[in-house]
């Protein structure tokens, strides 16, 4: 029988000892630190989703200057601290362990796509870090499948709300009741069609046709010929702007002209690249800073010019919802600081739900409540249409294209 | 009956642009025995150059002609510094990873400077379409067939009538040989470089006003026209010329007949099965060397 000298004793307690201190500093949840002044945001700044990362910029920056040159938040300056995800989930992960352990924010904001922020969902929630997207429409990116979503709110669109706002638009547009439906075969495009197809049985509305294209396909004249021999006289679209510019420009080829009503993948650049084609293509969204601006939203135009020399004009925001919902989550986000009374992220995140608002985009009265569904900001009564019309996104209430079809 | 015209019109418009690409393929293959493996980003330069210069205030058949200039520099410059110094052996396959890199270098350095969102290029051919037995076909889609059969014969009159076309297959036939003559095999093969060069920048120029011109425009129709040059027999003119019009024609019908989604997969499948029942490519011969 061996004899275990006392020494290795003394070595093996103490080595115990300083594994269970690092394991109970490891376990401690981050959301007990104190964190520290700063929103951080993964999005895309290069590759071919770069403009959304500008688009996004212009608005948060604007509305920290303006919260910053009243005196910041419980006396002290918001900073930005923006970290590049070129669109790609593994990326945004990457990000947001940094945002949330390393730099500590106290929130993060979310970028255009939505299989980031679904990939972010388990790290947000073992940081507890508030989560704000402001763009990311998918469903589940609010809806977790588990039901316990605590830590990720958006100020956007959602999916599963914007299917029945385009069926019923649709429905009200359309001559003959035949409606079909394009989308884009990604998770995005993919993940709206039983959305849609759901509204437009609620509905009791059939579905005419169901067609779908790739990303970068240039000629979709083979799914217009079935739409068109189907019937369909409006479409319900469910892509972005390169692939409706190449779906319209099919469209006049074919001499078929059916009403597209979009989904807010079409931005401004639609109108550029597919000129004259674009006239009368409605599009839902939150927001845009094309047509008569009520005053506020004139001052918040004029001063993200004045602080963005690259815009122009309001065309040069290619993403007007997404630049529009950014601004009012950092004022929400602001807002919750001021009534958790201190930078910490638990005290945070529950203030959210007690924050009343009148934004550019909506009033939040209040901006969530505590079940799932209502992590949401943006309710479907805020949704709006919008129309491209002389080579503008304006409200459709403001274009000759505001009244349904009659005949 | 409108719809099968539908197919063809704009297959045959898609199918030229791929053999446009593979014309490209074939000419670098000929002289080198390598190609631009990422050809597909000198194509895209073709439009995003144009969209520039005519944004610089040049005419469109000036700046035409200028993007296509700086993409036949381009495709020489190519040449020497990724491809020569590393193909010198005869199995050689380095500037298969030099050509990637550099075209990886050249999408990003377009994405950053130029942007990542298409721009429309318009042009009097893509303002209305021409109407032909109930399908409709814009004029500049139907240039394309048309300049490509000019192209093709104007190759074919090159190779064959000028000292330069002929010193081209000198080399093409055998270096070494075209070298005891007194041909520089090295200056020949970078003048074909520059030459694909040129062929893909006027492809990229001619589908820009229907596609928009973007740094990513080059990618999947890259791809394309070198699995076009494969599926011919990447070392016949004709040959490569066929298969584009006939793959692009095909691609359309999978589209209208059986799936639109699947469209690729279908026509990587048909490449695979070509392959196998014709190693050499469909209007390739087998190499037989004398030993």
């Amino acid at each position: 029988m061996s004899r275990i000298p006392p020494l290795s004793i003394r070595r093996a307690v103490l080595g115990l000892g300083a594994l269970a201190g690092f394991a109970l500093g490891a376990a401690a949840p981050a959301s007990a630190q104190r964190a520290t002044p700063c929103i951080g945001a993964s999005w895309e700044l290069t590759g071919p989703l770069a403009h959304f990362g500008f688009a996004l910029r212009a608005g948060v920056e604007t509305a920290l200057a303006e919260i910053n040159a009243a005196g910041g938040v419980l006396g002290q300056q918001l900073r930005l601290v923006v970290y590049d995800d070129v669109g790609e989930p593994a990326r945004a992960v990457d990000n947001g362990r940094r945002i949330g352990e390393r730099d500590n924010c106290i929130a993060m904001l979310g970028g255009f796509r939505t299989p980031n922020a679904i990939a972010l969902r388990e790290p947000i929630d073992e940081m507890g870090l508030p989560w704000i997207g402001v763009v990311s429409a998918g469903t589940q990116v609010i809806e977790h499948p588990n039901g316990r979503n605590q830590w990720m709110f958006r100020v956007s669109m959602k999916d599963r709300w914007v299917a029945p706002f385009l069926v019923n638009t649709a429905r009200a547009r359309s001559r003959s009741g035949r409606i079909g439906i394009m989308y884009e075969g990604t998770a995005w495009g993919q993940g709206a069609l039983p959305e849609l197809v759901a509204s437009m049985r609620a509905n009791n509305t059939t579905v005419a046709a169901t067609e779908t294209f790739n990303i970068a396909d240039t000629d979709m004249t083979a799914q217009l010929i079935r739409m068109r021999d189907a019937g369909v006289d409006t479409i319900m679209f469910w892509g972005v702007d390169r692939e409706a510019t190449n779906i319209v420009r099919s469209m006049d080829r074919l001499g078929y002209r059916p009403q597209i009503i979009s989904a807010w993948g079409i931005g401004v650049q639609f109108a550029q690249t597919a000129g004259p084609l674009a006239e009368g293509v409605i599009v839902a969204g939150t927001f845009t800073w094309g047509g008569q601006l009520p005053e506020r939203a004139q001052g918040v135009l004029a001063r993200m010019q004045a602080r963005f020399p690259e815009i122009r004009t309001p065309a040069d925001l290619l993403m007007p919802s997404g630049t529009a919902n950014a601004y009012d989550a950092v004022h929400i986000i602001a807002e919750a600081l001021k009534i958790a009374g201190r930078f910490d992220r638990t005290a945070f995140r529950d203030a959210l739900y007690r924050v009343n608002h009148q934004g550019i985009v909506a009033n939040y009265a209040p901006a969530f409540e505590r079940t799932q569904e209502r992590m949401d900001a943006i309710l479907p009564a805020s949704y709006r249409l919008l129309v491209f019309h002389n080579g503008a996104l304006i409200p459709l209430e403001q274009s000759p294209y505001g009244q349904p079809r009659t005949n | 009956m409108s719809s099968v015209l539908q197919y063809l019109l704009t297959g045959l418009s898609a199918g030229a642009i791929y053999a446009m690409i593979a014309l490209g393929f074939y000419v670098m293959w000929s002289a080198a025995k390598a190609v631009n493996f990422t050809f597909g980003d000198i194509f895209m330069l073709g439009g995003v150059l144009t969209v520039l210069l005519r944004e610089l205030g040049l005419p469109l058949p000036m700046a035409a002609a200028g993007a296509i200039l700086i993409a036949a520099l381009a495709g020489a410059v190519i040449e020497r510094v990724f491809v020569r110094p590393f193909n010198r052996e005869a199995n050689a396959i380095g500037w298969m990873l030099t050509t990637i890199a550099v075209g990886t270098m050249i999408e990003s350095a377009t994405t950053a400077t130029y942007g990542s969102i298409g721009r429309a290029m318009p042009t009097p051919l893509v303002e209305q379409p021409l109407r032909i037995g109930g399908a409709g076909i814009y004029w500049q889609e139907l240039l394309i067939p048309v300049v490509l059969l000019g192209l093709t014969f104007s190759l074919e009159g090159f190779y064959r009538r000028t000292v330069l076309g002929r010193a081209m297959r000198a080399v093409a036939y055998n270096r070494v040989a075209a070298g005891l003559v007194g041909i520089d095999a090295d200056r020949i093969t970078m003048l074909a470089f520059a030459l694909a060069g040129g062929i893909g920048a006027l492809a990229g120029f001619l589908v820009a006003p229907i596609v928009q011109a973007s740094s990513s425009m080059g990618v999947v129709v890259g791809l394309k026209g070198f699995l076009v040059a494969i599926i011919a027999g990447i070392a016949n003119a004709p040959g490569v010329v066929i298969t584009g019009l006939v793959y692009g024609v095909m691609e359309k019908f999978i589209e209208a007949y059986l799936s639109t989604a699947a469209r690729d997969a279908i026509g990587f499948t048909v490449m695979i099965l070509v392959l196998l029942l014709f190693p050499q490519g469909l209007f390739g011969r087998r190499e037989v060397q004398k030993v």
